[in-house]
């Protein structure tokens, strides 16, 4: 085929090198004796030659015979004479000025009644596509090795929710291999522990939705390992070089610390069971002191029970908001205005009390002082502030400086034209009094106001840096 | 007046339930665990309350157990909880029908009150 062959048209009116040229890919056209007789554009600018460079060389010699491949070799010399066509044919070569390639050479022979044929190459530069690869297949095996020396056991999944990885761990604690697990589905794998319904309702998730799993806890006998709590946490991982995504999902052992805890909850139950019933004896026992005295003492005797209550209720609600930790004041605040309104109002009462905190901490020595405070001041309201038995209590804690305010305050008939010596509410006030010096604050000065009582006090802050 | 069991573990706690109960103008019948409260309800013996402490003898849920077992002799036994110890949701699904919770410690008024709500129904 000479070169004003291809430059005729062709039935469709386009010539043969219009084509050529209009092809992204490398193309040449060699002869039977592999001297190059045509090349197109895309071929100059892949390999950076020229056509006068080109044209008429024989493909070995062409640019200082960077093209004298042994693999080229073996195709064109081998291969061709043989068969019609090749596809996919890998070349990879040191190229002096384009560096080192990955080609696809597909080669067809081109015979012409009466002529010599031609050899047709098409050559596709994957050099890119083949270093993402590989540059993938070497990431994918360092997240295998970090996957290894991973303790919890873990396996990868693929997009079907088949294994394709299993970490060592995962393998030795359920003594199975690596060949056991590839393939097949988590929920398939030994006793079908894992076969859940909810867990596999999640996992189906995690992949299109990106949804990670956290903290799926399972709990089972599982063959040589015994009675087990799991925790599952799933979530989608992407592997560098491909759009495929996977899933990781881990599980971890969390019988000990489920032991743990428990023990923790018995211990927490047993004390508490002693401290109640010896809080039960002693209300007990002053309610009997109560019935046999007169009765202005008796109403002392039923306060300090109402007091000894309200310990036992604190010490209910500092269990319940610490775990041992800090406590959130305005949660405590909140529970101690839902337990008073609970024993001292009842749900059909007029009387609201309402909480307003910033975000503070208490530590849970300084919380039963404080509680107790709180529920003198706001007791004292109830009992006195309201004749009518309607109005609202408000309690509220603010930073001021490296001080907390506890204000106090309610709508009732206040203390106005009354002198507190000798008032029932005298006694309560002179709790709050011990309750602020052991938090070491002070009482402040009430802003006169029209209606109601004010009562507010400085402490110093009830945790340090328990600010949020 | 009526009759009520007492199930309590603490001999001081279990004596003085007994004094305030009797001081209510009750009855009282006495056991320390759920196998003795048990022997007495399964006799033929008339028992119109039973005021169990939820927490008994190392078992945390001993009075929630109890209380299954004795509306199964007794249907329409009706029970009082008692326990010093914080009753969760997962506690509060085992009470029986016609049952109410005190928390200890209480007091002579709030026992007397849970008792009406119990024995009217």
């Amino acid at each position: 085929m000479s070169e004003s062959r291809l430059s005729e048209p062709t039935d469709a009116g386009i010539s043969a090198s219009e084509i050529m040229e209009t092809v992204p890919g490398a193309l040449i056209i060699l002869d039977i004796n592999l001297n190059i007789k045509f090349a197109n554009r895309a071929f100059y600018q892949t390999f950076r030659t020229c056509s006068s460079e080109t044209e008429g060389c024989h493909i070995y010699e062409l640019g200082n015979r960077q093209w004298d491949i042994p693999a080229l070799r073996t195709l064109l010399e081998n291969v061709i004479p043989n068969r019609k066509s090749v596809e996919g044919f890998e070349v990879e070569h040191d190229f002096p000025f384009i560096g080192h390639r990955t080609m696809l050479v597909n080669a067809r022979k081109i015979v012409r009644r009466g002529q010599h044929g031609s050899i047709l190459l098409a050559i596709d530069d994957v050099s890119e596509e083949r270093a993402a690869r590989d540059d993938s297949k070497r990431a994918w095996q360092l997240t295998q090795s970090i996957v290894d020396t991973i303790r919890d056991p873990l396996v990868v999944l693929d997009a079907d929710m088949t294994i394709v990885k299993s970490n060592r761990a995962f393998l030795t604690i359920f003594a199975i291999s690596e060949a056991e697990t590839r393939g097949r589905r988590v929920s398939e794998l030994g006793q079908h522990q894992w076969d859940v319904p909810a867990l596999r309702e999640l996992m189906e998730r995690v992949l299109p939705e990106n949804k990670p799993i956290e903290s799926f806890e399972i709990e089972d006998n599982f063959p040589g390992l015994g009675r087990r709590v799991f925790n599952l946490n799933a979530r989608k991982i992407s592997q560098p070089g491909n759009h495929s995504h996977r899933m990781l999902l881990v599980f971890e052992d969390i019988t000990d610390r489920k032991q743990r805890e428990q023990d923790v909850q018995c211990l927490t139950n047993e004390i508490s069971h002693r401290i109640k019933n010896n809080l039960q004896l002693i209300v007990g026992l002053i309610n009997f002191e109560a019935r046999s005295t007169d009765q202005p003492n008796a109403q002392g005797y039923r306060a300090m029970q109402a007091r000894i209550m309200a310990i036992a209720q604190l010490y209910d609600l500092i269990s319940q908001s610490s775990r041992g930790g800090a406590i959130s004041v305005g949660s405590y605040l909140g529970e101690i205005a839902k337990t008073i309104s609970a024993s001292l109002l009842g749900e059909s009462s007029n009387i609201k009390i309402e909480v307003d905190s910033e975000r503070l901490d208490i530590d849970p020595d300084r919380a039963v002082p404080f509680g107790l405070l709180v529920n003198e001041l706001a007791t004292n309201a109830i009992k006195h502030a309201f004749p009518n038995g309607v109005g609202s209590i408000h309690l509220r804690v603010e930073q001021v400086d490296r001080q907390i305010e506890l204000t106090v305050t309610d709508d009732g008939i206040g203390m106005r034209g009354r002198n507190p010596i000798g008032l029932p509410e005298k006694r309560g006030f002179d709790y709050v009094t011990i309750f602020v010096r052991q938090l070491g604050g002070v009482i402040l000065p009430s802003r006169p106001a029209p209606t109601g009582t004010t009562v507010r006090i400085s402490l110093p802050l009830l945790m340090e840096g328990s600010t949020n | 007046m009526a009759v009520i069991l007492i199930v309590e573990d603490d001999v001081f706690i279990r004596d003085l339930a007994e004094l305030i109960i009797q001081e209510a103008g009750h009855e009282t019948l006495l056991a320390s665990d759920v196998a003795e409260a048990l022997l007495i309800l399964n006799t033929p013996q008339t028992i119109d309350l039973l005021f169990t402490d939820i927490y008994l003898k190392k078992l945390v849920n001993g009075g929630l157990e109890l209380a299954q077992h004795a509306i199964k002799i007794r249907p329409s036994l009706p029970v009082l909880y008692t326990t010093g110890n914080i009753i969760s949701e997962d506690m509060k699904k085992l009470f029986v029908k016609f049952s109410k919770f005190l928390s200890k410690p209480y007091t002579l008024l709030q026992l007397r009150e849970s008792f009406q709500v119990l024995l009217k129904n």
